[in-house]
């Protein structure tokens, strides 16, 4: 009981003293919510990205509303070092002029303005993976046309200073930063003994040097226990196959299609990789077409064709093409899919490449010129012209302009992958390569793997139309008939182009021109783009997400399609995988528990929330595989040989960044004057009445006369 | 820069207090332990108003309440202190090397006084001074980096203030002299109301009339000890 009480009370004093520490913490630092640092990436030879000092790092706030502010912080400033907080729209201006001198510099805050729109924004290289390339491309030779112009080289730049974004969504933590600015240091003159408006952000990476340091660190040792450091990226190879491909034989196999598209894109922040135009469009195109040829034709016909279509949804291609050089070097061994392919069963791949960027440019008009990037030889030219005649005439039905270009310099693609790893293949023309992107010499899209490439960098607006009980779509001609849509919009184009290429699949499946009413429809890719661009808690993805566990609640914000590190589940690939499955899949009746004891090897057997949300058993052969670099895999692989992706993230323990008023330092020396004088003035006053004590406390009270006798006894004792 | 502002608080109000216990009380065991004892003393005190204040959840938002808690539970304790240095007395005259120590009535007083003072201004000072290590100090929603040191301020004068009024309680209470007394407990809830202030951020009028208090109250301190002004005085005379 007693003891419960004691507990009781230190519980009380306890909290008295915490609420106290709590609310003089939170009076001096304020947290800056929702901010997406720069982080660390690393690969074979250097280290790229940001990170803060091992504590935090920290500096005084300056506000750059004009590049002769970034250059005074550089070369004149005293009260540094600056913490730079700047818009996107001077970013690119002045991060050049803070990597070349970087002493004054403690790190930078770069905020997304409402009102501003920016004319290019990319912090990937002017040649993206060139050092993946296929050899005859020419982008990063001298003088050569460079694809993506607005690069900024930036993601392959080691920052010795911290960086934080904050998107539109946070402009509330920018103005909680510019009042205490405006308050403390508009005075430039007068900075240097001034209490000043300081921001600190802490993102300390643990990787350094390159991949191969870092694993070797990552590694246990015989003294030390094992700290990873590094982490490879990777993610999943989401693959679905128009037939069944398990039960076939040697002699019964089918020529298979490849068509990939990828799935990923970057930035230099994480958290936030939109990829609208940079990856978005493609891979809604992708899924799209295969719904649309999975309708043209019926499973139950696939004995009487002679070819099959595997579509192929690509990850880390952002990252020295992760995904396409490990389909590639497993197709070489016949390790990929299951069953597993080889290049000589692959007669055509076609990549729907970066695709969206010239939306934006034409969201007045009907047309979206389309241009087809393939390498024509002597050995593919029947087989490459004849696919382009096709897709080119059943694209001028739809009002989409396709223009073909001849070339072995290829724009930043998996084809790449491909031709440097299946070289003996391509080379002879045994693979047929097609390339659809929707630009010519020069990337379309301005913001390529940036954190601003969102949905209105393709000029993407919701229309939020029903979709029927059973999963059924409204078409395309019914929509802009009833008005709903303009045929100038994304979802409406998009659309075209997918049932252009389903119908150009189907020729070349089937042998004959399709004739039936099946076309990919707007309202689906209105539903798809809605999923990927604006927000993952999606009427699609809701019917598609798994009937128990997993992912239960989906999170209501935009999925980053950032590749993340191998062997950590990551969005886009379970929500493209299940989008697949739930569209293409063959709907069984049949409950829960048969349907997880369904066995069959040409199928795999899933079971989603469904269009009802009360669960549906779907059969479909949509799989997965996980993806990451070769180079992690192969023993004694050489990581500075350059032959596959070696790219690795940092380690970090946490991230965070706070505003808060640093001290002039007045306030501590008054103290230490005040503390000093107390004390010598304490010192003399009790060395004089002490030492004086006699004549100055003449009338001292005292005590009564302890009587001798009654402590005689202890007297005796000497204690 | 703020790790100055963290040594030179310190300073200021643990400076002085040291410096009084480093030349009167340090040399003496007997006395040390009536420190320690006078400093769990004041801790005690403390967990009961927690505990009183607590029990009273309603009026957990008022601040004064918890305030005058505390002042009565520190009042009660230095009177219960008082009674066991009068019981103890004689014992630890014994057990003392030196004997005549608590002859002089005011040299005990003192130092407990001094105990109770410094166990206070640390509890009142410690959390603060955590947080003035930085980097950062007030000023983002109002304050100002003088806080700090209004704080240390505050609690070197609080620190003093204790040791003068056990002087003087201690000495009421021989005398029967309810004045005496009085003063002290009166004083004491003055300044601590006056602290109440602070978070009005009105900070010098916390600070100059609570060293004007304690002025008042040292002076009748040293009036309670024995001295006078002209025996003070006569100390200059002599030694020069």
């Amino acid at each position: 009981m007693n003891y419960n009480i004691l507990n009781l009370c230190l519980l009380c004093l306890f909290n008295l003293k915490l609420s106290w520490t709590e609310r003089l913490q939170e009076q001096i630092y304020s947290s800056i919510e929702g901010g997406a640092p720069c982080f660390r990436r690393l690969n074979g030879t250097h280290q790229m990205g940001c990170s803060s000092e091992e504590e935090s790092s920290q500096g005084v706030v300056h506000f750059i509303k004009e590049r002769s502010e970034a250059e005074w912080i550089v070369h004149n400033a005293t009260a540094g070092p600056y913490m730079a907080v700047v818009s996107v729209l001077l970013f690119n201006s002045i991060i050049d002029m803070f990597l070349k001198k970087p002493d004054n510099i403690a790190g930078v805050v770069v905020f997304d303005n409402t009102t501003f729109d920016i004319s290019t924004f990319s912090p990937d290289s002017k040649c993206p993976n060139e050092y993946s390339s296929a050899p005859e491309s020419t982008c990063s030779h001298a003088g050569g046309s460079k694809w993506n112009k607005g690069g900024t080289d930036l993601m392959r730049t080691d920052i010795p200073f911290p960086i934080i974004f904050l998107a539109k969504t946070h402009y509330e933590q920018v103005e909680k930063i510019e009042q205490c600015y405006e308050k403390f240091n508009v005075d430039k003159t007068n900075q240097k003994g001034y209490p000043l408006c300081s921001v600190q952000i802490s993102s300390f990476m643990y990787a350094a040097v390159d991949t191969a340091t870092c694993l070797k660190r990552s590694a246990a040792s015989v003294l030390l226990p094992p700290a990873r450091v590094c982490d490879p990226l990777g993610g999943r190879t989401v693959t679905y196959s128009l037939f069944p491909r398990a039960k076939e034989t040697k002699s019964t196999k089918k020529p298979v299609i490849l068509v990939t598209a990828r799935m990923d894109a970057a930035s230099l922040f994480d958290g936030l990789s939109p990829g609208a135009s940079s990856a978005v469009v493609g891979l809604v195109t992708l899924i799209t077409a295969a719904v649309t040829l999975s309708q043209m034709i019926p499973m139950s016909n696939s004995k009487s064709f002679n070819y099959n279509v595997l579509w192929t949804l690509l990850t880390g291609e952002s990252f020295d093409y992760i995904a396409s050089q490990r389909i590639a070097y497993d197709m070489l061994s016949e390790r990929w899919p299951s069953p597993p392919l080889s290049p000589a069963d692959i007669p055509l791949h076609i990549e729907i490449g970066q695709i969206g960027g010239a939306l934006l440019k034409h969201k007045d008009e009907e047309i979206w010129p389309l241009n087809i990037f393939a390498p024509i030889s002597q050995n593919n030219i029947d087989k490459i012209s004849d696919v382009v005649n096709e897709f080119k005439s059943n694209a001028n039905k739809k009002n989409l302009t396709v223009s073909l270009t001849s070339t072995n310099n290829l724009p930043p693609s998996s084809l790449h992958s491909f031709r440097r790893i299946l070289k003996n293949f391509t080379d002879t023309g045994a693979i047929a390569e097609l390339l659809i992107v929707d630009h010519n010499e020069e990337f379309t899209n301005m913001y390529y793997n940036s954190v601003i490439d969102g949905s209105d960098k393709i000029g993407y607006l919701y229309h939020n139309v029903n979709i029927g009980d059973n999963g059924t779509f409204v078409s395309t001609d019914e929509l802009i008939a009833e008005g709903i849509m303009k045929s100038t919009e994304p979802q409406v184009k998009i659309s075209k182009l997918a049932t252009a290429t389903a119908q150009t699949l189907y020729k070349k499946v089937t042998g004959e021109q399709y004739s039936g009413n099946q076309s990919a429809s707007a309202h689906m890719v209105d539903e798809l783009l809605y999923c990927f661009l604006n927000t993952s808690k999606c009427p699609l993805l809701k019917a598609a997400n798994f009937g128990s566990g997993y992912i239960n609640t989906l999170p209501d914000m935009v999925a980053p399609l950032y590749v993340g590190v191998a062997g950590v589940p990551n969005f886009v690939p379970i929500f493209a995988g299940h989008i697949l499955v739930l569209l293409t899949g063959t709907h069984l009746s049949v409950n829960r528990t048969v349907c997880n004891n369904l066995e069959n090897d040409d199928f795999l057997y899933y079971w989603l929330k469904g269009w009802n949300n009360d669960g549906v058993c779907i059969e479909s052969t949509v799989n997965s595989t996980e993806t990451y670099s070769p180079a992690f895999e192969i023993n004694g692989y050489n990581f500075k040989s350059g032959e596959y992706s070696t790219w690795t993230e940092s380690v970090w323990r946490e991230m965070w960044a706070r505003v808060y008023v640093s001290a002039s330092g007045k306030g501590a020396t008054a103290a230490a004057i005040c503390g000093l004088a107390a004390t010598v003035l304490a010192a003399f006053v009790t060395y004089w009445l002490r030492s004086r004590a006699d004549s100055i406390f003449m009338n001292a009270p005292t005590s009564p006369e302890i009587d001798a006798a009654t402590t005689g006894i202890l007297r005796t004792v000497n204690c | 820069m703020t790790l100055g502002e963290f040594f030179s608080c310190s300073l200021l109000a643990f400076g002085a207090p040291l410096v009084m216990f480093a030349m009167t009380v340090a040399n003496d065991p007997v006395r040390i332990i009536i420190m320690t004892v006078s400093a769990f003393s004041w801790l005690v005190s403390f967990l009961l108003s927690a505990i009183v204040w607590y029990l009273v959840s309603p009026l957990w938002p008022y601040v004064a309440f918890g305030m005058a808690v505390a002042v009565m539970f520190q009042e009660l304790f230095r009177a219960l202190m008082y009674i066991f240095l009068r019981k103890t007395e004689a014992g630890l005259k014994e057990i003392s090397e030196n004997h005549s120590i608590g002859s002089n009535k005011v040299e005990m007083a003192y130092v407990c006084g001094l105990g109770y003072g410094l166990m206070s201004g640390a509890f009142a000072l410690v959390n603060v001074l955590a947080d003035s290590v930085g980097p950062g100090t007030l000023g983002l929603q109002g304050g100002t980096e003088y806080f700090f040191i209004t704080s240390a301020a505050m609690t070197l004068c609080m620190i003093l203030l204790n040791t003068f009024w056990s002087v003087i309680f201690f000495n009421g209470c021989d005398e029967y002299s309810y004045l005496k007394v009085s003063w002290v407990v009166l004083s004491h809830y003055f300044v601590s109301a006056l602290s109440l202030l602070n978070r009005k951020e009105l900070y010098y009028a916390t600070i100059l009339p609570s060293y004007i208090v304690m002025l008042i109250t040292a002076v009748i301190a040293f009036r309670c000890a024995g001295g006078t002004s002209k025996s003070l005085l006569q100390s200059f005379r002599l030694s020069s």
